[in-house]
């Protein structure tokens, strides 16, 4: 099967930094997996996550999504990517303040010009879906972490990404929360959704992807298929500072 | 201290844009405020200015030299209570021919020729406007406002000068300048070189005083040696000021629109990084800054950038001044302005106490929180403002999203968006009021005879006033006239001067004959025109007259003093703003009044559009010959110089509008830039982020644009009275009534289009920022 997400040679290097955030990175991911990115913080991996939305440029290498040369694209057609390729999950939900859980979700479909009604309809399934359609009316400010976690996974569905994108998804909820999340995340990939997790937590990404790729100073420290029913995950790499 | 130094100037690295964002504001605030003042304060006694700046002269002398040897016409400079004294400079009086390229013909005038080795000087500093100084004979400086310009010819006799410069005198010392070994050359038996002198005295601040000084100057020379009466700057002024008058309403309404639209911006700005930086405070706090610390931190981290601002702003104000105040000079007719030193003073200081009093109570507010609080308070989401607005927007499905989320934007900061509205509307008033104001202008250049009637023919007879026509001329002039195609219609002109009793100024008396007196473009304020019947002794008057003679449209009058009195019945009130009294009538009651001047003078001649009035004049001169004059009016300069004003005034004001808004959208990029990521990241184009942002500015605009109207109008419908009753006159209500329904449409948009202009920088650049940069903002 052709990778949908496909990351050749992929170097990021920031201005002023002394060595790359990203070194040399060359992964493939199937459609219909489940992959967690893991390493410490500063491993890279936020970085990784950013190349493959488009929300970043490579300094070098070449990043593949759907067939799609992200790195070459324009802001303009990064965005349109972001719109239908990919759904984005963030560790601090990144919902908007002034708007309320419906009005966050229909976001990304009304920027898509998807006709009011149909984007209505999109997010009131995701909504109940994901149990969270009793506070469609409310305001972040006024939900629980494991809400607005729901609410940020419906907005990231929306639009029906092919990707879903979810950098530290349990990192700002209490520990049954993230055990809801990561079986919500779960289900998702079981009924077909691609998924690409950023964590520093191994039992997390043991528990909830098929395969973890293991993140130290910028580079690929390792490339683990977990086997069916495995929940021991590979033990993660030190970054380098630490190894000394 | 040294600590909250220490945090204030960390925080400024830290927050580069905040600093720049504060320093350009104060600067354009600071440089605003200095041409506002500068422009003010010249509006207040711009002769008297402009006489110390030039070193002008209390008394100009003129001597004669086989009179007063010249040790003894120097000696004067040494008599008590003279201060400066320049002189003495060989003069002559003139009778010479001007030629100006590209008007076809010369006109005869007398002038007055000062021979000056260099314009500067103890006293009468001139002011060289255009060209050179003559370097060699045979060149001339001509006196601003003589219509010549650089290239033109003087012909005295058989010498042919050339003009190389225009120079500007402030008391009007003579009409032009030569070097001193001309004047010789120019002289003649029947115009003797005579010397001129100018003094400043230590008394010189009342006519008495004046009076005084002369009376001691005659007392050091011998008898007749002094030529006419010396001429005392007291006249010049007084004559100068009631020129200015007119203009300075609408240069004050633009300098205070200035004034208030930069103490707008300041406030807007520092109240916005006082906001942004209460979290700041809480880690301060938290980490054993007292209360006082914090506050002087907060302070100096304002101070510190706007302090630079200030400085860079009065440099910036006094380089803008230039050209707004060489414009004002032109307009009022004065040598040169400059800013006063105590405005360069201060402003800028000001400024910096404005500045630093916009953020003491916002800091002393922080510094009384507790650490958690500030930084709660700096991090937590912002207040509830503006979510109804969110909610009732994204309902809103006939409008793209991105708009939609632009439309609600100003309702999250209530007070700052009124403080932007307050600049956009300023500066949208000040363009409706300079647009009005050009029109009205307008308005005086077409409702005037050079306009109306631009080519007039007279007999060539120079220097003997304007003799009137025989039939025979007369004739021959009507009939070249009449075999132009391009004559439109013309009139017969002849001019008087009629005595008025109880008065010591008399009126000129206009006839204007053969065809409809309105005609002659000007327009009455009131009443109509007279009758040319004969036996009707109908008059139309200017306001001047009707107010120095207690009359009004309707009134009889009687003309004339002495033993010959004409009455005559008023019958309408022309508008011709002026000194004068005047007194327009038919070629009949003119010959009634004055029964000298029974034929007319001159004919003055309206063309077909589209026709240039020296080619016209060119035609029919040479139908003519050369014992007729046929001009051209040129336009009027002096208006010309206040279009130009009140353009620069009205664009400073508009631009200086649109950086307010350029400081609220970069104070709400910055506020919103993780927002701004978050928008990006799911699918926000660039484009869609810039229509966003402007959208968030464009609607304020768009009303304060609209408010803006009446306001604008009002102002313009406020000024230009007064502006009329500076000039001795009443308006007619087209004066005031210049707005077309579709100008006032487009005035509309001036706001728009100011606060477009001044979002679309800073939102461009949050379009460009790349998404995972805008998320990372904090």
């Amino acid at each position: 099967m052709d990778a949908l997400v496909e990351l050749e040679n992929v170097t990021k290097r920031y201005e002023g930094a002394a060595a790359p955030a990203v070194a040399g990175v060359s992964l493939a991911v199937a459609p219909g997996e489940a992959v967690a990115l893991m390493g410490p913080s500063g491993s890279g991996k936020s970085t990784l996550l950013n190349l493959i939305a488009g929300m970043d440029r490579p300094t070098a290498g070449t990043v593949l999504v759907g067939g799609e040369r992200v790195d070459a694209l324009s802001e303009t057609a990064a965005a349109r990517f972001r719109r239908g390729q990919v759904g984005m999950i963030f560790q601090f939900f990144n919902l908007l303040d002034d708007m309320t859980v419906l009005d966050n979700v229909l976001l990304p479909a009304r920027l898509a010009g998807v006709p009011a009604a149909r984007a209505r309809d999109l997010a009131g399934d995701l909504l109940s879906t994901l149990r969270i359609a009793h506070r469609r009316d409310a305001y972040p400010a006024r939900l629980s972490g494991g809400e607005r976690q729901r609410v940020a996974i419906a907005r990231a569905l929306v639009n029906r990404p092919a990707l879903l994108l979810a950098d530290e998804p349990t990192g700002a909820v209490d520990t049954a929360t993230g055990e809801a999340i990561g079986e919500l995340l779960r289900d998702l990939n079981d009924s077909g959704q691609t998924l690409i997790l950023v964590t520093h937590n191994p039992d997390l990404a043991a528990r909830y992807s098929r395969r973890v790729i293991a993140i130290a100073d910028g580079r690929i420290a390792s490339d683990t298929v977990l086997p069916s029913g495995e929940t021991t995950p590979p033990s993660p790499p030190a970054p380098s500072g630490a190894r000394r | 201290m040294s600590g909250a130094f220490a945090a204030a100037h960390g925080g400024i690295r830290g927050r580069r844009l905040q600093a720049v964002i504060i320093a350009v504001v104060v600067l354009a605030a600071t440089a605003t405020s200095v041409v506002a003042l500068g422009l003010l304060a010249n509006a207040n006694g711009p002769f008297d200015r402009a006489f110390a700046r030039q070193n002008g002269a209390d008394v100009t002398a003129v001597v004669d030299p086989s009179v007063a040897t010249l040790s003894q016409t120097t000696a004067t400079i040494r008599l008590p209570g003279v201060t400066a004294a320049a002189g003495p400079y060989p003069a002559v009086s003139v009778t010479a021919q001007v030629t100006v390229p590209g008007v076809p013909g010369s006109s005869s005038d007398s002038l007055r020729l000062v021979g000056r080795s260099s314009p500067g000087g103890p006293v009468d500093d001139l002011t060289l406007d255009q060209g050179s100084w003559p370097a060699n004979d045979g060149q001339l400086v001509m006196a601003r406002g003589t219509g010549v310009f650089p290239g033109s010819t003087v012909t005295v006799g058989t010498q042919k000068l050339t003009v190389v410069g225009i120079a500007e005198s402030v008391t009007n010392t003579a009409d032009g300048w030569v070097l001193p070994s001309e004047v010789a050359a120019l002289a003649g038996r029947s115009n003797p070189a005579q010397a001129q002198m100018l003094y400043r005295f230590a008394s010189a601040g009342s006519t008495p005083q004046i009076a005084g000084d002369i009376a001691r100057l005659r007392a050091a020379l011998p008898r007749g040696a002094l030529v006419n009466s010396p001429v005392s700057y007291l006249g010049v002024r007084q004559s100068e000021e009631s020129n200015i008058a007119p203009w300075v309403p609408f240069i004050i309404a633009f300098g205070l629109i200035a004034l208030v639209i930069s103490v707008l911006i300041v406030v807007n700005v520092v109240s916005g990084a006082v906001t942004a930086g209460t979290a700041r405070i809480g880690v301060l706090k938290s980490i054993g800054f007292t209360p006082a610390q914090l506050v002087a931190s907060y302070v100096l981290l304002v101070a510190m950038p706007a302090l630079g601002g200030c400085a860079a702003g009065a440099v910036a104000g006094n380089l803008l001044a230039i050209p707004l105040l060489n414009a004002n000079a032109h307009v009022y007719q004065v040598g040169a302005l400059s800013v006063p030193d105590w405005v360069d003073v201060a402003v800028p200081l000001a400024a910096l106490a404005l500045t630093v009093a916009g953020a003491v109570p916002s800091a002393l507010r922080a510094g009384r929180m507790s650490a958690i609080q500030a930084i709660a308070s700096g991090r937590a989401p912002r207040s509830s403002h503006g979510y109804l607005a969110h909610r009732l927007l994204a309902r809103v499905n006939s409008l793209p999203r991105a708009v939609t989320l632009g439309l609600a934007a100003p309702f999250a900061r209530p007070a700052r968006t009124m403080m932007t509205v307050a600049a956009v509307l300023f500066g949208a008033v000040a363009v409706t009021f300079g647009a009005g104001l050009a029109l009205s202008l307008d308005r005086v250049v077409l409702d005037n005879p050079d306009t109306a009637l631009p080519v007039s023919v007279s007999l060539s007879q120079a220097g003997q006033g304007q003799p009137s026509m025989a039939a025979a001329q007369q004739r021959s002039v009507v009939s070249v006239l009449a075999a132009q195609d391009s004559t439109l219609h013309y009139l017969t002109q002849a001019d008087g001067q009629v005595g008025l009793a109880g008065l010591s100024d008399s009126a000129s008396v206009t006839a204007y004959g053969g065809g409809n007196p309105a005609w002659t473009g000007y327009v009455l304020i009131s009443g109509r025109w007279y009758s040319g019947s004969p036996g009707a002794a109908e008059v139309d008057v200017n306001t001047l007259f009707l107010t120095d003679t207690g009359t009004s449209v309707g009134s009889a009058y009687a003309l004339g003093s002495g033993r010959h009195r004409f009455t005559v019945r008023i019958v309408g009130e022309v508008f011709a703003p002026g000194k004068n009294l005047d007194i327009y009538t038919s070629p009949a009651t003119l010959a009634a009044i004055d029964p000298g001047t029974t034929e007319p003078q001159q004919y003055d001649v309206a063309i077909r559009p589209g026709i240039s009035p020296p080619s016209y004049a060119n035609a029919v001169s040479s139908a003519l010959g050369g014992a007729y004059q046929v001009s051209a009016s040129g336009g009027s300069k002096a208006l010309d110089a206040v279009l130009t004003l009140v353009a620069m005034l009205t664009i400073l004001i508009a631009v200086v509008a649109g950086l307010g808004v350029l400081n609220t959208i970069a104070l709400q990029i910055r506020e919103r830039a993780h927002d701004i990521g978050v928008f990006k990241a799911v699918g926000m184009t660039p484009r869609q982020t810039l229509a966003m942002i402007v959208c968030s500015v464009a609607f304020v605009g768009l009303i304060a644009g609209i408010v803006a109207i009446p306001a604008g109008v009002y102002l313009h419908h406020g000024v230009v009275p007064i502006m009329a009753h500076a000039a001795n006159s009443g308006y007619p209500l087209s004066l005031v009534s210049v707005y077309a329904p579709w100008q006032l449409a487009l005035l509309g948009l001036a706001g728009l289009v100011i606060a477009v202009a001044g979002a679309l920088g800073p939102a461009g650049w949050a379009a460009r920022t790349r998404t995972a940069f805008a998320l990372r903002a904090e």
